[in-house]
């Protein structure tokens, strides 16, 4: 699902400029650019994150890209896990 | 629902920077997205959250504690957590598999396992995408070839196999989406579509055929042209065939799929010349045995 970024701001409930700053912090990645951004349900999702991250627990930037960092190596991680999972599941031979 | 001084363990008296301090330091601990994999930290989280939302309000916890609200309806409606999608099949721009890099660099059968489970996710395959191609009947005899316009403008070049029947799929590989890394593309899946034809039908590898001879060819036998999806061929008509006479052609059918071809039934109808004819006329009124002969004799009244 396509998502613009007037909908995007809306849906996420965070402003125009903390939007800027965390594209630019590349905490935000949109999928397209030309002309506007599109997002994705993801990054709802992740920015419903780092909000609760900022304004609910008072982690400060620095503190954000860290976590984002950490968090998005865990799952990474659990990613190949499933995958993990999922060859030796159809492989049991190996 | 529990009171909500109880789930942060503050005193009813804390103050609003207290009830903070405590839910902040629960909610790091339980927040969903930082424990992925842990049902009960989502369901604790809940409830702080909801616990929080009441009193870390001051309007709203000063009507709790004269007691115009309860706790009940507090909890926050369910919301999609970012740990929700990151799992997903689509891929996202957030994966980092950085940490296990060194893992996958050694020379074990686990590092094996897990360098091609981190390929298979960075290299995924293209979706395969799916058409329909209309043919006619005959091509699906003979075989074809046929292009096919894409509704982004492109077109597929489809050969169209002898013998092909209604709603088989072809597959042509590496036409479909592309994919992710060196995941390569899918296929295009084409289901062949036969329009009906006005003579010929199919019946496993026979094909049917109904084809008008004249009166004479019925009475006398001949030699006739009869049309084959892949060309004329010559058949003997044997003298006195009759209408509803099926005559088969081994080997004139559709191709079969083990090899070999499957038969033509050809079904012969006796058809008199349009315009009546004064000849034809004259002879049959002489002709006894028109009059004798009861072709009607077998059908029940």
């Amino acid at each position: 699902m396509k998502i613009s970024k007037e909908e995007f701001l809306s849906l996420s409930g965070i402003g125009h400029e903390m939007l800027n700053v965390w594209m630019e912090e590349e905490w935000l990645i949109p999928s397209g650019s030309s002309p506007e951004p599109s997002f994705s349900e993801i990054d709802i999702a992740r920015a419903r994150l780092i909000r609760d991250l900022q304004v609910d627990f008072g982690v400060n930037d620095e503190g954000v890209g860290v976590i984002l960092n950490l968090v998005d190596q865990l799952y990474g991680m659990r990613r190949t896990l499933m995958q993990l999972r999922h060859t030796v599941r159809t492989n049991p031979s190996e | 629902m529990k009171d909500p001084y109880e789930i942060l363990g503050v005193a009813r008296t804390a103050s609003a920077a207290d009830i903070q301090k405590a839910y902040r330091k629960l909610a790091k601990k339980l927040h969903p997205d930082l424990n992925p994999g842990n049902a009960e930290a989502e369901e604790k989280f809940k409830e702080i959250a909801g616990a929080y939302g009441l009193v870390g309000d001051a309007e709203k916890r000063k009507r709790f504690d004269s007691g115009e609200i309860d706790a009940a309806g507090a909890e926050r409606p369910r919301q999609n957590y970012y740990r929700d999608y990151t799992s997903s099949e689509q891929d996202h721009p957030y994966t980092d598999n950085s940490g296990f890099a060194d893992f996958m660099d050694s020379e074990d059968a686990f590092a094996e396992l897990l360098r091609r489970s981190a390929q298979a996710q960075a290299n995924r395959r293209g979706h395969d995408l799916a058409y329909r191609l209309p043919i006619e009947f005959i091509e699906s005899i003979a075989g074809a070839n046929k292009r096919l316009t894409l509704p982004d403008g492109g077109t597929l070049d489809i050969a169209i196999p002898p013998g092909i029947t209604e709603g088989q799929v072809l597959r042509l590989r590496g036409k479909g989406s592309p994919g992710s890394g060196k995941g390569g593309f899918g296929d295009a899946l084409i289901e062949v579509e036969i329009r009906p034809d006005r003579s010929f039908t199919r019946q496993g590898d026979d094909i049917y055929l109904e084809l008008p001879i004249t009166l004479t060819e019925a009475v006398l036998g001949a030699r006739i042209k009869v049309p084959t999806p892949t060309g004329a061929v010559t058949m003997a008509v044997p003298k006195g065939s009759n209408t509803g006479t099926t005559l088969r052609l081994r080997g004139k059918g559709a191709p079969k799929h083990a090899g070999g071809y499957g038969d033509k039934l050809v079904k012969l109808k006796v058809v008199l010349p349009k315009e009546p004819d004064p000849e034809l006329e004259a002879f049959v009124s002489n002709w006894q045995r028109g009059k004798t002969h009861n072709p009607r004799e077998e059908v029940t009244p």
